[in-house]
């Protein structure tokens, strides 16, 4: 196993590029700001990630409050009594909201889910904004590297379980299991949301769970014959801009107008 | 309860503990570790531990239809397994599932040397932990 993983270190370090050669700089220079992407922002503080957010990915907002864990209304309130100072993780752990250590896991959860999606390979424009903070805070930074690292391990997992893309960002059709061929309990739970409509990331906003999650398990379904594989999109004939955008019922408004401002500044 | 280092730090101090990580089983993302790694690199582990607490957290065997419907549950949405154990020639990895109240897929891991390591008090202390971790 040491060997293995030392040739596969030795083999990743020269050959593979970077995931975001512009994220690789800023952590070097120990950099904060807000890291403008086309599908999703890393906000960084002296080079670490404290948070990430993407139209694809539930955000920590609604990972608790979707599962039942906060009323809305609580977490509104945590927003307007913290958010002007950036301090919304600490006043949901202060004011007993929410324990430490279930806000870390949570906030974990949502950081490398969206970060997977906004280091998701793209052609528009990446751009930096120096002094820029979130206004959740500090919760429980990370190293670019490791998000870095895991990105590229979350893309190679996809493609070990099933490698066809197409089922990310295509309505889950479910089939019939064979008989004697059982689903698991998590698996119910996806698969009753599945009408023939909701994508993978549709899925994911309506159950709570992470979208990264819910992609790896339609994969995983798939690979076993429970929902439905589409034919690959002829290479040519590839959108320009992805599936997901158009079925995200609940796009980040003000990450958009970032988006817009960030184009229009660079044109 | 502070939050993951400090709950990861309380693990280390057992007796015999030689390495300690809280992963999420679904991706195999290790969300913090400390101490060492048996295989010298926390992020393989947490991979190979994560498919073990999938399959063990999943799998119809272990879940028998009559416990997933415990109306006095609650909220509670984890795995109907409270934990795994492994043993080895030289240690005892021991995998405790950490329910939260929002839908997640995490435990905690710890590897314990088999001379020193108690398995007994191991296993109660990761029950204890996994409860006060998500604590508010």
């Amino acid at each position: 196993m040491n060997a293995d993983t030392a040739a596969r270190a030795a083999s990743s370090a020269p050959t593979v590029s970077p995931v975001s050669p512009m994220l690789v700089r800023l952590a070097d220079e120990r950099a904060t700001g807000a890291l403008l992407r086309d599908h999703g922002t890393l906000y960084l503080s002296e080079g670490r990630v404290v948070h990430a957010e993407s139209p694809v990915a539930p955000g920590i907002d609604t990972l608790l409050t979707t599962g039942g864990r906060l009323p809305r209304d609580g977490w509104q309130r945590a927003v307007d009594e913290a958010g002007a100072r950036g301090a919304v993780g600490r006043f949901l752990v202060d004011s007993g909201r929410i324990g430490g250590g279930e806000l870390e896991i949570c906030h974990l959860g949502a950081l490398y889910d969206a970060a997977f999606f906004a280091l998701a390979p793209g052609s528009g424009p990446t751009r930096f904004r120096y002094g820029v903070a979130h206004w959740i805070g500090p919760v429980r930074p990370v190293p670019a590297a490791a998000v870095e690292r895991e990105t590229r391990r979350r893309r190679e997992l996809l493609d070990q379980v099933w490698p066809y893309p197409a089922v990310d960002t295509s309505p889950v059709v479910p089939r019939a299991p064979a008989p004697g061929q059982s689903v698991t309990h998590r698996q119910r739970a996806l698969l009753e949301l599945a009408d023939g409509v909701r994508t993978p990331a549709a899925i994911a906003w309506a159950l709570g769970r992470p979208a990264f999650h819910t992609l790896l398990e339609v994969r995983r379904l798939a690979a076993a014959g429970l929902v439905g594989t589409p034919p690959d999109p002829p290479r040519d004939a590839r959108p320009v801009l992805p599936g997901w955008i158009a079925e995200v019922s609940d796009p980040d408004i003000g990450l958009l107008r970032r988006l817009r401002d960030a184009l229009e500044a660079s044109l | 309860m502070p939050g993951i280092d400090a709950c990861l730090h309380e693990i280390m101090a057992l007796p015999g503990a030689r390495g300690a990580a809280i992963v999420d089983w679904t991706s195999g993302l290790a969300l913090g570790t400390a101490g060492e790694s048996p295989n010298g690199d926390h992020e393989t582990t947490a991979t190979e531990t994560a498919e073990l607490a999938r399959v063990a957290a999943e799998y119809p065997a272990f879940a028998p239809a009559a416990e997933r419907i415990r109306p006095e549950a609650g909220n509670a949405k984890g795995p109907p397994v409270e934990d795994l154990i492994v043993t080895t020639r030289t240690g005892y990895h021991v995998l405790r599932f950490v329910e939260t109240t929002f839908d997640s897929s995490v435990f905690l891991h710890l590897w314990l040397d088999r001379d020193t390591g108690n398995l007994a008090l191991a296993r109660l202390r990761l029950q204890q932990l996994a409860e006060r971790l998500v604590l508010a």
